[in-house]
C-alpha cells in the first residue's frame, strides 16, 4: 500500500533529486555550452559615471588577430536596437551613442575567436570621452539644477514617479492625536546579489531556419522570449529560450541586461554562436543592485503602547533607469505591506523613484519586491516605539499583533492577509530560546559594563503574485503553469512554468505529483526552463514558485486523477461515484480490496481505456492565484559587542518560520539557512557604495563582504504551520522569509545592546568600524 | 576622485640645470622607474606609457601629455590625460623653482582626476602609492642633479 513515506510525499524530507549532477560537477551551466564556429563577446565599460563619448576608435582593436568585429551604439542604431525597454516600462541604453550615464556602463562590444583575445582586444578600443559632473545622492539629484541624468526623458528632471497609498488625512489625524511620535530615518543601502554564477548567455541564430536559440542565466525565460519577440520582430515560435542550470538567481537575473541583446544582435549579424559571460567584477558593477531606499518612517501610538498610525516617506535610488521587475502597478514593489504583523488603524506611505548616475535597477533580491525595506522599516520603528515607552519590545509586539481570528485581516493599506498565528511563532520563539533569562543576562552584564543585545523581528511577508487581475509584469499576467504527462508504466513528466536556480524545484515538484497521484517520487521528472518544451510561465522569484506553479502542479494532478478515476471504475466495473481515493489508491467503497492504483491506471489509460475516452493520461494546468501569501515569522537574535573593537558577535539567532504547509522540510530549512546567511550579509557586512564621482566601491569581492561560513553563526530553526486557506495544498512559500527578517533583528539587537546609551538606531551595514565610532562618542570604547 | 598631491624638495643645483633637467621627459623619466616609454610629439606633446602598481592592481598608464606653461628658469606646468584598462586619469602638474642659499628649491603640485577601476578598486591605496612613486622620483632627481658632474671622456 503507497504510503508518503514510501512515496515521497508532501512533508518528506526527500533528498535533492539535482543534487548528484551538482555534486558531481555535472550541471550543465550557461558557461558549459559551446557550440560549433562560436565566437566570444567581452565588453567596453565605461571608467567615467556621467561623460560625453567624443569618439570610439576600434581600429587597434580591429586590428589584433582573431577579432572579428567590435560593434558600438551606432551600429546597433541602424537597427533601432540602441535603446531598450525595462522591465518596467522605462528605457536603457543597449550601448550608448554619445553619452554614459553610470561607470561600467557597456560602450561597445568586441567579438573574437577566442575568450582572450575579446579581452585582449577590449583594451584596444580607444574611447575619448569629454567627463560631465554626475551626480550619486538622489536627494541632491533632485535639488534645482542637478546634472541631468536621463535628458533623453524631456521631464527636465530626475524624478521618475512618485507613488502613495493609504488614507493621508485620517493618518495625519492619527499623529495630531497621537500621545507618542517617534520617527527615525533609516537607509537600506543598495547592495549585490553577488550570486556564485555570473550572467552570461550563449545565442545562436540559424540563418537557414531563421530560429534564434539563447541559452540565458534568465530567472523568467518566457517573459525574455516574448520581450525579445516584441523588441526584434522575430517570431516568438523562432526563439527559444533556455534556462539551464543556474547559480544563484536571487533577483538580479531577472532583468534584460545589454550583454544579453548585445550577443544575440552578434549572433544575428554573424551568423555565428556568441557566448558572453561576465566576469565577477562587472557582475557587481554593472549588473543590477538591490534596496538603496532612503526611509524617513514615523509611528504615531497611545501611551501605553498601542500603535495608532504610520507615515512613511521614501526616496527609492533607482540608478540610470528604472530596471526593477517590480509588477506594472506596482513601482514601489510590496513597500505598502509596511504596516506588518500589527493592528494599524491607519497608515500613508510615500515613495520617490529617482535617477541618478549609477547602474541601473532596484530588483528584489531575494525579496518579493521591496518587502525587505518594508519589514526592516516596520521592525525598526516597533523597536523604537518600545524603547521610547520603555515597554519590553516583545511585549509591545504581543499588544499590538493581528490576533489568529481576525484573518483573513486587511490591512491599512489595502492588503488581505490570509491566515497567521503571530502570537503563537513569538511565544514559541521566546520560550525556545529563554527569551527572560536572557533579558536577566543582559541586566547583569549592562551592570558590569558588557554590552549584549536581544533583537526581535516578527515579519509578515507578501509573497506569489499573481493574482492576475492585479499583477503583471510589461503586461503579462503574474499566473503559473504546470504539465503532467503519466506515462503508461506510471512514471511521469512534470514540466513547470517557473524556473530554478538552486530552490529544488525537481524534488518538490515531483513530491507534490507523487502526493497527489501516489507514484513513487523517483519515477517522476521535472522539467523547466526550456521554452520550446514549458508551459509559459512568468518565472521563479518573489516567493512565487510554491504558491503558483506549485498549486498549478496540485491542479493538473487533480485533474489527472478525476480522469483516474473514470478509468479505474471502468477496470473495477463500478460508477466512478463508488470509488474513494484512499491511501494515494481508487478503493471500491465499502470493499477497499477492490482497488486500482495509479500505476495500474495508468497502464489501462494507454492500453485498456474506456470506450468514447480518449487515451493518455495528461493535464495542463495555468493557475491564477486567488491572493497573495502571507509567510511570517519570529526571529530572536542575540549579539555580543566587543567594546575594544566594536565587532558584533551573533551569539545565537533562533529562527520560526510559519510558510504553511511544508513540502519539503529540509529543503525548507535549507533555504532557510541561506536565506538568514544572505540577511546577517547587508546587517553587518555588505554594501556598495559610490564617491562623488560616481566611482563604485565594494565593487570586487575583496571590498565587498560576502559572508562564508566562517561568518555565519550556527543558525538555530524552528517552525508553526499555519496553513493559507486558499492555496490548494496550503503552502505559501518561504525562499525568502530569512532574508527579509533577520537584517532588522541583527540590527534590534545591536541597538538594544547599545540603548541604555541613548543609541536609537544604526544604519546598516553596522561594520566594526561605525559601532566603534558610537563607542567612542558614548565614552565607553575599551581600550 | 579627485586628489591633489604636493611637495617641496630643495636641490643643491643651480636653477636653470634644475629646470632644464625637469622640462627634459627622457632626462627626468629615467628617474620614474614606473615609465617604460616615451614619444615626443612635438615641443609641447609627448606621450607616456607607464606602468604602475596600487595595491594588488596593476595598470599600464597611456597618457598624453601637453606643456601649458612653461617659463624657465621657474614655472613649468604640464595637462596630462590618459587611460588605463577600466580606468582614466586627468592631472594637472606644475612646479615652480625658486633660487635659496642651499640651491634650488622645487615646490610641485599635481591636481589628479582618477575615474574607474583604479579610483574603485584602489582608493584607499591610491595617497600610499602615490606618496610612494612622487617619494622615490624626487628622491632620483635630487640624486642625479646633486651627483658630481662626470669627468674624462
Amino acid at each position: 500500500m503507497p504510503d508518503t513515506a514510501t512515496l515521497g510525499g508532501i512533508g518528506r524530507p526527500v533528498k535533492r533529486k539535482e543534487d548528484p549532477r551538482f555534486i558531481r560537477g555535472k550541471g550543465t551551466y550557461v558557461d558549459d555550452i559551446t557550440l560549433p564556429n562560436m565566437l566570444y563577446m567581452d565588453i567596453v565599460r565605461s571608467p567615467y559615471a556621467h561623460a560625453t563619448i567624443k569618439n570610439i576608435d576600434a581600429s587597434r582593436a580591429l586590428a589584433l588577430p582573431g577579432v572579428v568585429a567590435v560593434i558600438t551604439g551606432k551600429d546597433l542604431e541602424a537597427h533601432g536596437l540602441h535603446w531598450m525597454p525595462t522591465l518596467m516600462s522605462d528605457t536603457q541604453m543597449v550601448l550608448p551613442t554619445d553619452h554614459v550615464v553610470y561607470q561600467s556602463q557597456e560602450v561597445a562590444v568586441v567579438l573574437a575567436e577566442d575568450r582572450y583575445v575579446a579581452a585582449d582586444a577590449v583594451q584596444l578600443v580607444d574611447v575619448e570621452y569629454e567627463p560631465l559632473p554626475p551626480v550619486v545622492d538622489p536627494k541632491k539629484a533632485l535639488e534645482p539644477g542637478a546634472p541631468l541624468v536621463r535628458p533623453d526623458k524631456g521631464t527636465g528632471t530626475n524624478h521618475i514617479w512618485h507613488w502613495e497609498a493609504g488614507d493621508r488625512e485620517r493618518t495625519e489625524q492619527a499623529f495630531a492625536s497621537a500621545d507618542v511620535v517617534v520617527a527615525e530615518d533609516i537607509y537600506i543601502p543598495r547592495i549585490h546579489v553577488a550570486s556564485i554564477e555570473t550572467c552570461g548567455c550563449v545565442a545562436s541564430f540559424d540563418r537557414v531556419s531563421g530560429k534564434l536559440t539563447i541559452w540565458m542565466t534568465t530567472q523568467a525565460p518566457h517573459a525574455i522570449r516574448t520581450v525579445f519577440s516584441l523588441v526584434s520582430k522575430i517570431p516568438e515560435h523562432k526563439i527559444r529560450v533556455i534556462s539551464p542550470d543556474i547559480g544563484g538567481g536571487f533577483g538580479g537575473k531577472v532583468p534584460v541586461y545589454p550583454g544579453y541583446v548585445c550577443a544575440t544582435v552578434a549572433s544575428i549579424l554573424t551568423g555565428r554562436p556568441v557566448k558572453w559571460i561576465e566576469d565577477r567584477s562587472e557582475n557587481l558593477q554593472a549588473d543590477s543592485f538591490a534596496r538603496d531606499y532612503h526611509i524617513h518612517a514615523e509611528l504615531a501610538a497611545t501611551g501605553d503602547g498601542k500603535i495608532t498610525g504610520l507615515r512613511i516617506k521614501t526616496i527609492a535610488d533607482h540608478g540610470a533607469a528604472d530596471a526593477a521587475a517590480n509588477p506594472s502597478k506596482f513601482p514601489a514593489g510590496l513597500f505598502s505591506i509596511c504596516t506588518g504583523s500589527y493592528q494599524i488603524p491607519t497608515a500613508h506611505v510615500e515613495v520617490d523613484g529617482v535617477y541618478t548616475n549609477k547602474p541601473p535597477g532596484g530588483v528584489a533580491y531575494r525579496c518579493s519586491f521591496r518587502v525587505t525595506e518594508a519589514v526592516h522599516a516596520i521592525e525598526r520603528m516597533v523597536d523604537r516605539l518600545a524603547d521610547e515607552l520603555g515597554i519590553d519590545p516583545a511585549e509591545l509586539r504581543f499588544k499590538n499583533f493581528i490576533q489568529p481570528e481576525q484573518f483573513p485581516y486587511t490591512s491599512a493599506l489595502g492588503w488581505e492577509y490570509d491566515s497567521g498565528n503571530y502570537p503563537a511563532a513569538l511565544q514559541k520563539a521566546l520560550d525556545k530560546i529563554g527569551y527572560q533569562e536572557l533579558r536577566r543576562e543582559q541586566a547583569e552584564k549592562r551592570a558590569r559594563g558588557e554590552l549584549m543585545g536581544i533583537g526581535i523581528s516578527t515579519f509578515t511577508e507578501i509573497v506569489g503574485a499573481g493574482p492576475s487581475h492585479t499583477f503583471d509584469i510589461l503586461g503579462i499576467k503574474m499566473f503559473d503553469s504546470a504539465e503532467i504527462r503519466v506515462h503508461p508504466t506510471g512514471s511521469a513528466i512534470v514540466r513547470i512554468g517557473v524556473q530554478t536556480q538552486g530552490q529544488g524545484h525537481e524534488t518538490t515538484f515531483a513530491q507534490i505529483v507523487a502526493e497527489e497521484l501516489g507514484l513513487p517520487v523517483e519515477n517522476i521528472e521535472v522539467e523547466h526552463g526550456d521554452t520550446d518544451t514549458a508551459p509559459y510561465g512568468l518565472g521563479t522569484y518573489a516567493s512565487r514558485s510554491t504558491p503558483t506553479a506549485g498549486a498549478a502542479t496540485a491542479v493538473a494532478a487533480r485533474k489527472i486523477r478525476e480522469k483516474a478515476q473514470r478509468i479505474a471504475a471502468h477496470l473495477l466495473e463500478v460508477s466512478p461515484d463508488d470509488l474513494e481515493w484512499v491511501d494515494h489508491t481508487f478503493r471500491v467503497k465499502g470493499a477497499p480490496d477492490r482497488a486500482k492504483t495509479m500505476q495500474e491506471i495508468a497502464f489501462a489509460a494507454y492500453t485498456n481505456h474506456p470506450l468514447g475516452m480518449e487515451a493518455g493520461l495528461e493535464a495542463v494546468t495555468y493557475y491564477d492565484p486567488p491572493n497573495l501569501t502571507f509567510p511570517f515569522g519570529a526571529y530572536v537574535c542575540v549579539v555580543d559587542i566587543d567594546k575594544g573593537t566594536g565587532q558584533v558577535k551573533v551569539r545565537r539567532f533562533l529562527a520560526v518560520d510559519d510558510c504553511g504547509t511544508i513540502i519539503n522540510p529540509m529543503i525548507v530549512d535549507g533555504q532557510i539557512h541561506g536565506g538568514l546567511t544572505m540577511g546577517l550579509a547587508p546587517a553587518l557586512y555588505e554594501q556598495i557604495w559610490y564617491d562623488e564621482d560616481g566611482n563604485i566601491h565594494g565593487g570586487t569581492l575583496m571590498d565587498y563582504l560576502v559572508p562564508t561560513s566562517m561568518e555565519t553563526p550556527a543558525w538555530e530553526t524552528d517552525k508553526t504551520v499555519t496553513p493559507s486557506p486558499h492555496h490548494p495544498l496550503g503552502a505559501k512559500g518561504v525562499g525568502e522569509s530569512a532574508t527579509v527578517g533577520a537584517p532588522p533583528a541583527i540590527v534590534n539587537a545591536v541597538v538594544d545592546a547599545l540603548s541604555h546609551l541613548g543609541v536609537t538606531h544604526i544604519d546598516i551595514p553596522i561594520t566594526p568600524w561605525r559601532v566603534w565610532q558610537i563607542l567612542q562618542e558614548k565614552g565607553v570604547a575599551g581600550t | 576622485m579627485a586628489m591633489t598631491f604636493q611637495g617641496t624638495v630643495t636641490i643643491n643645483a643651480p636653477r636653470e640645470q634644475v629646470y632644464e633637467f625637469l622640462t627634459d621627459p627622457a632626462r627626468v623619466s629615467r628617474c620614474a622607474a614606473e615609465v617604460q616609454k616615451i614619444d615626443t610629439i612635438d615641443d609641447t606633446h609627448f606621450k607616456v606609457v607607464a606602468k604602475v602598481g596600487v595595491g594588488f592592481v596593476k595598470a599600464t598608464f597611456a597618457l598624453d601629455v601637453e606643456w601649458t606653461e612653461k617659463t624657465p628658469p621657474s614655472v613649468a606646468t604640464a595637462k596630462v590625460r590618459g587611460n588605463a584598462p577600466g580606468s582614466a586619469v586627468e592631472m594637472t602638474a606644475g612646479m615652480q623653482l625658486s633660487e635659496v642659499p642651499e640651491g634650488t628649491k622645487l615646490d610641485w603640485k599635481a591636481d589628479v582626476m582618477v575615474a574607474g577601476v583604479i579610483a574603485s578598486v584602489g582608493s584607499r591605496l591610491l595617497q600610499g602609492a602615490a606618496n610612494k612613486i612622487t617619494g622615490d622620483v624626487f628622491a632620483c632627481v635630487k640624486r642625479t642633479l646633486e651627483a658630481p658632474a662626470p669627468t674624462g671622456a
